[in-house]
């Protein structure tokens, strides 16, 4: 007797913990569409005279959009890092009939005591092979001696929708540039939503050697706003939007930061409005808060699409 | 996975097992237990219900028999698995549980109360308690409903007992199924019972047929008692439902799959001598997963796949304390419940990424709690009683970012006490008796009231956030009743008045969007100040001549909100009359039944004004005997004028079942 109830209880626990169809693995599920930026690689090297110039990357590669770099110079005589040089940096960017740009870029790079790199950043407008190819030009000095060096890199492209960027032409006829830093990976959640904004600067003196620096200068862009209307633009969805979303101010590490909410997984799309230090609109519209099921929602004049 | 789905097998093999080794057991009768061990149980309830079957019917549903109460109405999104209002109240302000178990259902969209998970052959009686009275099984605003399952009492003799019913229905083209068994011996005790019903759309009063109105329900269940000696049992016990393609045509989905496995084992132990009388432990543990399913209706602009799991165990521990003039019941409740419900929509362009969130991101209730009932005899005349409880709850929300959403920086965890208080006193004069009574309680919000995201409430078209700073709803009651009764004619009278504070209900917010396509804006379930809920019922019955009885019944019910607003899902004036001859062996029913107008309707939470309707229903049966055992053949018709209507608790005003014949056939085994 006291078998068979030992039995029937076997059996039942054995029924209850398996069903029928399998819960969502939550984790897995916001990974699917992002890639995880986690560790700084080596993105590529080169040598100049005894020195070898390393650039690292977050996983060792560059894309369109928002990179930090860490270079690092060594002296292969004597082994030894080099940690006060004046390091410059310039992304240019050679098309097919010749002409040079670049990108948002910090020139001068600063050294990182704590970590011993020199640290700056680029956003890469197109990737290699788009318009033309990328060129590295650096220059830096040990000994009282100044070394330059360039190299071919290969930009990729952004396979993370999060980190997309957005270029334009301003009301004022400046031209701008909007990339996004974080979230690399969004949760259905408050995010905090990190943006670089830069401006390139229009040269005013002639262009001297190439590559004349003063020819691609870019700068952050100061106390400017960003104004937030995250939507899903998907027809279905009708517009759908969340609350508790905040503009993007900037604070003082130069980045822009505010807060959106994503209220489930799918394509999204930041809409924005972009307001100079008086609260003039510089670019992007609003767009129609109705619920229009079936409709894909109307975009701002500047977005930029997100998917996780 | 592919052995949930041989649970029915095992489950039969099980029975084979069972009647092997009940067939084992005959061998050595044990003749020491000549005392009896049948402790008469003091039952001080007055709703308990006792044959599950109405005036009018004999083969009903769980929903059809328990709708055969004045407390409780219904709010109808089909034919299948309506959701139970007790005192004009949701579900959220009621505990219903399985003899003491709690048991929480997986659908955000209330498609499965707890009494869609049982069958009408596998419950002896539904134990209905008004308020603060219902605290004993938990926290509770409106009161308790607990499902009493079939157990067959230990039996000096060995004894085989069963039943089988079947009947058709016309208008849905219903048909089912339902058989149970019983052994009893000295020492040992199993209850079996299986069914299966089948149903097709039903027609309304114009003869339309209500699409996706269908439904599919398998139900067994078993119980094993063995007695460890003169004074101590153990019983193991497992439901098992399973639900398949149920329409809900007041609904943008269907349900695919709904199943759950309850299963418990308890020990018993009595007493002959002392205070203690028995004392009674159970531990048990529930799975229910719930799959909807919306490939059924083409017209949906967006496909979505939305599961739902709930899984609970726990532990019901209950002594039952008895002298001359003083009986109690102290219970001791604690469980864990897990409930988890998925929404994944699909894009139009299939290639595209689906959009994925938690309805309830994965919210975990851990409740414990202590409860005692006291009935104290003043005289022979009048006895007070009086009660308590305090509970512990507390709530988890594993993904509690989705909460952050609407309500930024909110703890991952809350923890509640919820305090309960009632007395009542009771008084018998001749032939009258009288009853007076108040209550205070608490009630946590529920999980989608506190954790739910983006539910979709198809009745106002709104989407549900729920708010995990909800303050506890807190109710204030006070309860009278008064009647009479002689050999002829009986009387009954009761009122009931809530005040609730902090009551939770949906509020629109001006913040966020739909999400929802057919969803016309979003609602926070946010706390009134509070609400005001008056319930009145009237009982009579007179019997006319010896075998012609007739009874009636009146219920109102009035619910406001702290703005003398209407609340929704409040039952207009409504009455029941029967009749009911009996002439040799032919009985003979009809019965009127209706809502007046309801004017008091809320057209704020998606109510408007339903129209008074009567339904006349006539049934006749005929008793009669093969081999000794009694066999019912009865034959009937509801709505016999093929009135087409809608209560005003039909959720999205779709019309109810027109004219229904109905057969049934019951055989005593
Ligand atoms: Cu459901």
């Amino acid at each position: 007797m006291k078998f068979h109830i030992l039995f029937a209880i076997t059996i039942l626990f054995v029924i209850t913990v398996s069903c029928t169809l399998e819960e969502t693995d939550y984790e897995a599920e916001i990974a699917t569409e992002v890639t995880d930026y986690y560790d700084f690689e080596e993105a590529t090297s080169f040598t100049s005279n005894q020195y070898i110039i390393t650039i690292e990357a977050l996983n060792g590669s560059l894309h369109k959009g928002y990179n930090e770099i860490r270079l690092e110079i060594t002296n292969t005589q004597t082994n030894e890092h080099i940690n006060n040089s004046e390091v410059t940096f310039l992304p240019i960017l050679t098309d097919a009939s010749g002409n040079n740009s670049s990108c948002p870029h910090s020139y001068e790079l600063v050294y990182n005591t704590d970590e011993n790199y020199y640290s700056g950043y680029a956003v890469f407008t197109n990737k290699s092979g788009d318009i033309g190819s990328w060129e590295l030009y650096i220059s830096f000095t040990d000994n009282d001696q100044t070394y330059t060096v360039n190299q071919n890199i290969s930009v990729l492209e952004q396979t993370n929708k999060n980190l997309n960027m957005a270029s334009f032409i301003g009301n004022d006829d400046e031209m701008y540039f909007i990339a996004l830093i974080a979230p690399q990976k969004p949760n259905v959640s408050e995010n905090n939503l990190v943006a670089g904004v830069y401006k390139y600067i229009q040269p005013t003196n002639p262009a001297g050697d190439f590559p004349d620096p003063s020819q691609f200068l870019f700068s952050k862009v100061k106390n400017h706003k960003l104004l937030l209307d995250p939507r899903m633009p998907e027809p279905s969805m009708g517009n759908h939007s969340s609350p508790n979303n905040q503009d993007l101010i900037q604070l003082n590490d130069g980045l822009y930061h505010g807060v959106v909410n994503y209220t489930m997984t799918g394509n999204w799309t930041l809409n924005f409005i972009f307001l100079n230090e008086n609260d003039q609109v510089i670019k992007g519209t609003e767009v129609p808060t109705d619920f229009t099921p079936g409709i894909e929602g109307v975009k701002s004049e500047l977005y930029i699409d997100t998917l996780f | 996975m592919i052995l949930y789905s041989d649970a029915m097998k095992y489950i039969i093999t099980l029975l084979l097992f069972w009647g092997i080794c009940a067939n084992g057991q005959n061998t050595k009768a044990e003749k020491d237990s000549t005392k009896s061990v049948e402790l008469e149980e003091v039952v001080i309830t007055a709703a308990i219900k006792k044959k599950i079957e109405t005036e009018m019917k004999m083969a009903v549903s769980v929903d059809e028999f328990l709708a055969s109460s004045e407390d409780i109405s219904f709010i109808k999104r089909g034919a299948y698995a309506w959701e139970p209002l007790l005192n004009n109240m949701s579900t959220e302000r009621s505990t219903i549980t399985i003899d003491g178990m709690h048991i929480f259902g997986a659908c955000t969209d209330k498609m499965d109360p707890v009494t869609s998970y049982i069958e009408t052959n596998n419950i002896s009686e539904i134990d209905i308690k008004s308020g603060q009275e219902g605290s004993l099984h938990g926290a509770t605003v409106a009161g308790s409903i607990d499902l009493k399952r079939k157990s067959t009492p230990f039996n000096l003799y060995k004894k085989w007992s069963g039943s089988y019913q079947t009947g058709f229905e016309l208008n849905n083209k219903q048909f089912f199924n339902l058989g149970n068994v019983s052994y009893s011996s000295d020492k040992f005790v199993a209850d079996a019972s299986i069914s299966f019903r089948e149903a097709g759309n039903y027609s309304d009063g114009n003869n339309k047929e209500v699409n996706h109105s269908q439904y599919n329900k398998f139900n067994t269940s078993i119980g094993l008692a063995y007695k460890t000696s003169t004074l101590s049992s153990v019983r193991v016990e497992a439901i098992f439902d399973q639900a398949n393609d149920v329409g809900f045509p007041a609904l943008p989905m269907d349900l695919w799959l709904s199943r759950a496995l309850i299963t418990s084992a308890s020990y018993k132990q009595l007493f002959e001598e002392g205070l203690f009388k028995v004392w009674d432990t159970k531990v048990y543990f529930n799975a229910i997963e719930h799959y909807m399913d919306d490939t059924t209706r083409p017209e949906n602009l967006v496909h979505m796949d939305m599961p739902g799991w709930s899984t609970t165990y726990g532990l019901v521990s209950k002594a039952t304390l008895k002298n001359e003039r003083f009986f109690s019941e102290i219970q001791l409740n604690a469980y864990n419940n897990l409930s988890i419900a998925e929404m994944r929509m699909y894009p139009q362009d299939r290639s595209e990424r689906t959009m994925f969130a938690y309805s309830w991101p994965s919210v975990t209730t851990t409740v414990a709690g202590i409860s005692m009932n006291n009935t104290w005899e003043l005289s022979e005349r009048s006895q007070l009683n009086f009660g308590g409880s305090l509970t512990i709850n507390y709530n988890h929300s594993k993904y509690v970012e989705f909460n952050w959403i609407f309500h930024p920086g909110t703890p991952q965890e809350k923890t509640r006490i919820l305090p309960s208080l009632n007395t009542s006193y009771q008084l018998d004069i001749n032939n009258f008796n009288f009853s007076i009574g108040t209550g205070y309680g608490h009630r946590a919000p529920s999980v989608s009231e506190g954790y739910g995201y983006y539910i979709y409430n198809s009745f106002d078209r709104y989407d549900y956030i729920g708010n995990p700073n909800l303050k506890n709803e807190i109710s204030y009651e006070g309860h009278a009743s008064a009647g009479f009764k002689n050999e002829k004619a009986s009387v009954q009278a009761k009122v009931n008045y809530f005040y609730i504070k902090n009551y939770i209900i949906g509020r629109v917010l001006s913040m966020g969007s739909p999400m929802n396509y057919q969803s016309v804006g979003v609602k926070g379930y946010t706390s009134l100040d509070h609400s005001t809920l008056f319930n009145f019922s009237l009982n009579t019955s007179y019997t006319l001549f010896d075998d012609l009885h007739w009874k009636g019944s009146l219920t109102y019910a009035r619910g406001k909100d702290e703005n003398e607003k209407n609340l929704p899902f409040i039952r207009p004036l409504s009455y029941q009359t029967s009749l009911n001859y009996n002439y040799e062996r032919f009985g003979f029913q009809t019965s009127v039944n209706g809502d007046i107008e309801q004017i008091n309707y809320s057209p704020e939470y998606g109510e408007d004004q339903t129209p008074s309707y009567t339904i006349w229903n006539l049934s006749v049966d005929y008793t009669f005997y093969i081999k000794n055992k009694k066999t019912v053949l009865q034959l009937g018709a509801e709505n016999v004028l093929n009135e087409y209507y809608s209560t005003y608790a039909d959720w999205g005003n779709i019309p109810r079942m027109g004219r229904n014949i109905f057969t049934s056939l019951k055989f005593n085994l």
